[in-house]
């Protein structure tokens, strides 16, 4: 058994092991409660509804390992959401409507970066102001009401399955596996850990954190603004009281995947795991009809959790740490 | 009754038995047993890095020692903070003022614990008469009332001292670098107090390096080296030399001596015009090809203040810059590496090293734009051969490149931060206090590494507070004060003397 457990450790790290296994036991508890659980389109609801989780996610895994972290888009999302529905409403082809959406993605980001590198802000007060500005901006823009969705063009991208998996699914998964390696192998990513780890620091080595903060931000207006023009699809209008807590699930899901809020620590398949892993729970509470007040403490319990193990890995990184340099200096 | 008999009789005494302290990286104390008696001043006398304010920091609970123990007045004491210290008798004066600036002399003195009357209502009246007797008693001229930040610095510390003798308990009071900041007038009102707490019989622990006011203050000298304790010597009857043998364990003069130097000194490489930001005033120096320019002055003389302007870290107020008689412009010290000019911090934990990042990463973070392809790509065969170039040309000990940078002694981290420049071929390479905290083996390595820069026919700038440091492997110096340049001195003209009593005068020859 122990033999196994060596050989399987060799091809997974030990911290995606554990995530894996969690996932496991989350699955085997809620088969084990609803028979129904453990199916085929039930993982693909799951996917589903962690496509939009995932989006967000990305952009929180690169944000949180350099320093930063947003708490606007689950309001970005919404507003981006009734944003093109409305423009396609009035008569605007889906694919600028799309494009001017992601525009106004992107200059909420640069709002986001000024208030951050400009005034000074703590990145998680800072865009506490975006969160409800721009949820204000949503019903304003809409007058309250849902936009009703029409184009087909537009409708399509929810609908849509490719080899029975759909878009949206497939949007978060290619968008996942290309910023995970442009963060994994360039100098884009490198820059992002380093100014995550020592802002003083790296700048003093040449880089540049605010131009680095800027970029994040922006990527992470584009990535939620994608998100909302999907979930938009999917649900056939623009909501404005829609994806509340959004960014509560996705910061969940990049901690339990092993992103350290100290910054300059965290991978992308620790994210997809844990964007995976938390939408089973979430699914789960759902299935086995857990009272939808208590589905709040239940995820306010994941999170905690999240952080505790955030925290463990945290002490026995720097335990290591001293005992290895304990050992390198005895031998010296 | 015998002068011994007395010192029994009121003297405190505290015991360091075995303390061993690790840091990542650094064993900052091994195993280090002494002791310190009432009733007389035991100055801690090491090079940086020896030891002796981790020591103190161990002591008083704001680090906890990895393993050893502490007797207090014969008694085994732990403390889990320097609040718990306090509370035992055991007071620090550091070096930073831990004041309250808005307050009161008084209500500083009294904090936490300010006489009330018995419905909890504080009684300021008691407060300001109580501390006018101590102010008395140390025969001050301040009043209880006045706001700390309206002080002088001097006051200011004294109403740290104050604070600590205000307690009935107080056995231990320790200085570290208590006269930094200030000036001869203000040193001695500082040593009569010291000379009344011995006297009182209290333990008195005095951290300096300054030989002259260990000669005058201390009784006893406890001498430490590399984080080791080698002895305690009598402060009056060793001498000077005796004791910076003990303390350094070699002879210094041989390192310099044997340093294989650059003898031809080009054109000039860099020259700066009335240099300014908003930490330093005007600043104008030029720097030749193959040249080791010293830069010396005392903690706070703004050295640091103008690299970080000159490379851009600091917005630049005024003044300009030539390379190679081109004017260049830092905006940034992204700017700075790119027209040649790269700054080695003085603080490696804070601002050198990326402590996150494995040793091959620290090294090639500064070439991230040569290593890396169109689509921003990093080439990992690029990378590596920089990487093991740098680890064999500066001799960096490291099992293998993927070690976590702050596994690394201090002097081989600091080795990666210096590859990591070299990589980049610079013209200018300014070096801030670069062998603080490093070991004295590793310290001669980077003697003769400087040199050898200089023999490539770069520009070193090199600013240590270590006198013999400067003296020893500048070409010429300038020295600094005030924020200011006070006045150059050419390798053959330097003595400790004549670089301290420039670096404290007055006016500026600017």
């Amino acid at each position: 058994m122990k033999n196994i457990w060596q050989k399987v450790k060799r091809f997974i790290p030990g911290d995606k092991l554990i995530l894996i296994v969690a996932l496991i036991i989350v699955v085997a508890i809620f088969t084990s409660l609803n028979g129904n659980y453990f199916s085929w389109t039930n993982f693909v609801n799951i996917l589903v509804a962690a496509s939009l989780i995932g989006l967000v996610a990305i952009g929180h895994t690169y944000l949180i390992i350099a320093g930063q972290n947003d708490l606007s888009p689950g309001s970005v999302a919404a507003f981006t959401g009734v944003l093109c529905a409305t423009l396609v409403g009035m008569g605007l082809p889906f694919v600028i409507a799309a494009l001017i959406t992601l525009a106004a993605g992107a200059a909420v980001g640069i709002f986001n970066s000024w208030m951050v590198n400009k005034i000074k802000i703590e990145a998680f007060i800072a865009t506490l102001v975006t969160q409800f500005v721009f949820r204000g901006f949503a019903y304003i823009l809409c007058d309250g009401r849902p936009v009703s969705i029409t184009n087909s063009a537009y409708i399509s991208i929810g609908a849509t399955r490719i080899l029975s998996i759909p878009l949206s699914v497939w949007i978060m998964l290619i968008l996942i596996l290309i910023f995970g390696l442009i963060l994994a192998k360039t100098k884009f990513g490198r820059s992002v850990y380093a100014i995550g780890g020592n802002k003083d620091a790296a700048r003093l080595a040449g880089l540049n954190p605010q131009r680095i903060v800027t970029i994040l931000f922006v990527m992470m207006g584009i990535v939620t603004a994608l998100g909302g023009i999907v979930f938009s699809s999917r649900m056939h209008s623009g909501q404005p009281a829609a994806n509340v807590n959004l960014e509560f699930d996705a910061i969940t899901a990049v901690v339990l995947g092993g992103v350290s809020f100290t910054g300059g620590v965290g991978d992308m398949v620790g994210t997809i795991l844990g964007v995976i892993l938390i939408q089973a729970f979430n699914t789960g509470l759902i299935m086995v009809n857990v009272p939808s007040f208590w589905q709040y403490v239940a995820r306010g319990a994941l999170l905690l959790f999240a952080l505790t193990s955030d925290y463990i890995r945290k002490t026995n990184r720097e335990k290591a740490l001293l005992e290895a340099s304990k050992k390198a200096l005895a031998s010296k | 009754m015998n002068a011994k008999g007395d010192k029994e009789r009121v003297g405190h005494s505290v015991e360091f038995r075995n303390i061993t302290k690790y840091f990542p990286g650094v064993k900052a104390l091994d195993n280090v047993s002494f002791r310190a008696e009432g009733g007389e001043v035991l100055a801690f006398l090491g090079e940086n890095g020896a030891g002796k304010s981790t020591l103190l920091k161990t002591l008083n609970g704001d680090y906890q020692a990895t393993s050893g123990e502490y007797l207090l007045d014969g008694q085994s004491v732990h403390f889990k903070s320097p609040h718990e210290a306090i509370e035992a008798g055991v007071s620090v004066i550091y070096q930073e003022r831990q004041i309250l600036m808005e307050l009161s002399a008084a209500e500083n003195i009294f904090l936490g614990r300010m006489p009330a009357n018995r419905f909890g209502w504080i009684d300021i009246r008691e407060a300001n008469r109580k501390a006018e007797e101590i102010i008395k008693d140390f025969g001050l001229p301040i009043r209880a009332q006045t706001k700390v930040k309206d002080l002088s610095i001097a006051y200011q510390q004294m109403v740290e001292i104050m604070k600590a003798y205000s307690r009935d308990n107080l056995k231990v009071i320790c200085f570290d670098e208590p006269t930094a900041s200030l000036s001869d007038a203000e040193i001695d009102v500082l040593f009569k107090i010291i000379e009344k707490l011995r006297d009182d019989g209290k333990v008195v622990i005095y951290v300096s390096h300054r030989m002259s006011e260990i000669k005058r203050i201390a009784d006893k000298v406890a001498i430490f080296k590399d984080g080791r304790y080698v002895n305690t010597v009598d402060a009056k009857s060793t001498s000077e030399a005796e004791m910076i043998r003990m303390m350094v364990g070699r002879d210094l003069g041989d390192i310099y001596d044997n340093l294989d130097r650059n003898k031809t000194i080009g054109e000039e490489l860099l020259k700066v015009e009335n240099v300014s930001s908003d930490y330093v005033d005007p600043v104008s120096f030029s720097l030749h090809k193959g040249e080791v320019l010293g830069f010396s002055g005392l903690v706070g003389a703004g050295r640091t203040e103008l690299m970080r302007a000159i490379i851009g870290a600091d917005r630049m107020t005024g003044g300009k810059i030539f390379l190679e008689g081109k004017e260049i412009v830092n905006k940034s010290p992204h700017d700075a590496m790119r027209n040649g000019i790269v700054y080695v911090p003085e603080d490696r934990k804070t601002q050198g090293i990326l402590a996150n990042l494995d040793v091959a990463k620290n090294i090639t973070i500064s070439m991230l734009d040569q290593n890396s392809n169109a689509l921003g790509v990093l080439d990992t065969k690029k990378e590596e051969s920089i990487v093991d170039e740098g680890i064999s040309n500066f001799a960096i000990k490291t099992p293998n490149a993927q070690k976590k940078i702050v596994e690394l002694s201090g002097g081989n981290q600091q080795k990666c931060i210096v590859a990591r420049w070299m990589a980049t071929n610079p013209k200018v390479l300014i070096l801030d206090e670069p062998t603080k905290g490093i070991d004295v083996g590793a310290k001669s390595e980077f003697y003769q590494m400087i040199c050898s820069f200089a023999k490539q026919g770069l520009g070193v700038i090199l600013i240590s507070s270590e006198l013999p440091e400067i003296i020893g492997l500048s070409d010429r110096i300038i020295v600094m004060g005030n924020l200011t340049v006070k006045g150059e001195v050419k390798r053959e003209d330097a003595t400790e003397e004549r670089l301290l009593s420039l670096a404290m005068s007055e006016g500026g020859t600017n």
